[in-house]
């Protein structure tokens, strides 16, 4: 071998022998764990596919699955909207420009754990600020964390402000790489405005909205932290994510056999769904 | 004035009415939390927002914090702090490395665009399915409550997001550069090092900066793996009982503490962030 060649490797290999032994090798365990009965402290057997067969029959996996849903059906789209909005106006040239697109991506950066237990102050029902400014425009006090519907609002509602960067950030860098041609020539014709928006930057967009999308669907089965200290999953268990699930069952009730049959099958999932938005990412650009 | 230039000044009133809609929604959480960490216990639960004008701001809370807890959080700030930057600088001069291969160097069995996809796509796997057979691991190697075993997750974790932000980098760097320094009799690791990091200085702040940030604020490994003498600041937040029903002044000034530094990093560096953010892949 030439000493170039093995120069290559030196460059490469570091990272990913840490990765791969790090990666691969927990998650060829946790195909081993799923395979059996282990709790924490007792005695490990054997009990091949039962796990995953109680998983069907498991409410608490439906329960868990359905809220994640739903909750992704409540934020992605208006995440999405906000984001482009936001990217839309980054565009525009006004004083303080720079200062709002720093504003745009900075609760992306705000620690979602500090952020769950500001939620427990902001929604507090019995003189927290959000019904405080409510009830000066004659809205009653709203059982922000208590009534099951509001909890999931309320949860919702902190993913929504601290996601919306993700994806504003990922629409104003496609925003910016469109072709400024296009829009000159567009104006040349007199066109303008909305319909430069529909005709031109929509589709020209598409394919980084659509992948953007589903990188926030793969975060939001991921949710944890910010549910964590807001709700803890409750009232009794409407607000529990499937990634809280799969947590409690491991790290609370130590069962952690179940556990890791569960969080194989979110692995899955996820698997699938990123293979969707690298199909479509990949039509599109040389990546 | 003309019809078109009434039209242009409401469209310029609209955008700073947009604008400024979006700052308070933006703003609102985290002025919140720096406000309230100032209210006395009195105020507290009081449609009050402005200081100074509506209430008399005190210190009392921040001072009941740091005699009270002064310990466990700066603890919890010490063990975030090394964790946090350590494993940065791991992450950072690790993917550099491998971004630099990746741009110039053929591999063959697989191609360079696999390898890359294949960090790509590690971005994405879920913290909960190797929270647990990590949690195992650990407790075999008896690193369960210390330092090494975050350092160890976090570096894991963030390398791929390093690698794709430096693979950015460098594919912009010119070549001719590394090859004028090695005709001159530099070694290939010699003009990685002396030209061509120097060069990526940029992609390095941003990546070094977004994989603190990352780390720092990291809740599920360090809720598994630690419980008392390695606690980060996020779970000295998680870990506070509260005396009376919910003692907003300690949640805001803790929330305060947490927040602040990757929320400033980020700010003094924004201008390669949202390069740093967009995962680098997202490129024409």
């Amino acid at each position: 071998m030439r000493k170039e060649e093995k120069v290559k490797y030196l460059f490469l290999l570091p990272s990913v022998a840490l990765v791969l032994s790090f990666v691969i090798f927990p998650l060829i365990y946790s195909v081993f764990l799923s395979l059996t009965n282990w709790q924490i402290g007792r005695e490990l057997s054997f009990i091949g596919l039962s796990n995953y067969l109680k998983i069907f029959t498991d409410f608490r996996v439906l329960n868990s699955l359905e809220f994640t849903l739903k909750f992704i059906a409540l934020t992605v789209p208006i995440e999405a909207f906000l984001a482009l909005g936001l990217a839309l106006l980054s565009q525009k040239s006004f004083t303080g420009n720079k200062v709002f697109r720093i504003l745009c991506i900075l609760p992306f950066f705000a620690s979602p754990i500090a952020l769950s237990y500001l939620g427990i102050t902001i929604f507090y029902e019995e003189g927290g600020p959000l019904n405080n400014i409510l009830s000066l425009i004659g809205v009653g006090k709203i059982p922000w964390i208590s009534n099951p519907t509001y909890a999931f609002l309320s949860v919702s509602l902190l993913d929504i402000w601290q996601w919306t960067a993700f994806l504003y950030v990922i629409f104003l860098a496609g925003l910016e790489s469109l072709p400024k041609d296009i829009y000159e020539a567009a104006m040349v014709d007199g066109a303008s405005g909305w319909r430069l928006f529909k005709s031109i930057t929509l589709p020209l967009l598409l394919p980084i909205i659509t992948t953007g999308v589903i990188f926030k669907v793969i975060e939001s089965f991921k949710v944890f932290d910010l549910i964590y200290a807001l709700t803890g999953g409750g009232p009794g268990i409407s607000t529990e994510s499937y990634t809280m699930y799969i947590y409690k069952t491991g790290l609370r009730f130590f069962r952690m056999g179940y556990a890791a049959s569960l969080s194989l099958i979110l692995l899955i999932i996820l698997s699938i769904l990123l293979m969707l938005a690298m199909i479509r990412l990949r039509r599109v650009y040389e990546v | 004035m003309s019809r078109k230039d009434f039209s242009k000044m409401l469209k310029k009133i609209l955008i700073y009415l947009l604008v400024l809609i979006a700052s308070v929604w933006l703003v609102f959480p985290l002025y919140w939390a720096f406000t309230t960490s100032f209210k006395s216990k009195v105020d507290v639960f009081k449609p009050l927002f402005i200081p100074f004008i509506q209430y008399q701001p005190t210190l009392d809370n921040w001072i009941n914090e740091i005699t009270l807890r002064g310990d466990v959080i700066m603890t919890g700030l010490r063990n975030s702090l090394i964790a946090a930057s350590i494993s940065a600088l791991l992450c950072t001069f690790l993917g550099s490395m491998a971004g630099y291969a990746l741009v110039r160097f053929r591999f063959r069995r697989w191609s360079n665009k696999d390898i890359l996809l294949w960090f790509f796509s590690l971005r994405f796997l879920p913290p909960i399915a190797l929270a647990l057979p990590f949690f195992a691991i650990f407790m075999t190697l008896g690193l369960i409550d210390n330092v090494l075993a975050l350092i160890i997750s976090y570096t894991v974790f963030f390398i791929p997001f390093a690698t794709l932000v430096q693979y950015d980098v460098f594919r912009n760097i010119p070549v001719e550069l590394e090859e004028s320094a090695m005709v001159d009799g530099c070694s290939r690791t010699g003009a990685f090092l002396r030209v061509a990091l120097p060069l990526s200085a940029p992609g390095i702040i941003a990546s070094f900066i977004i994989c603190f940030a990352f780390a720092w604020n990291e809740f599920l490994f360090a809720l598994v793996l630690t419980y008392k003498n390695s606690i980060t600041l996020p779970i000295v937040i998680a870990g506070a009982e509260h005396s009376q029903g919910v003692d907003f002044w300690y949640i805001c000034t803790r929330a305060v503490i947490a927040i602040m530094p990757p929320v400033i990093l980020a700010t003094l560096v924004q201008r390669w962030i949202i390069r740093g953010l967009t995962l680098g892949a997202l490129k024409r």
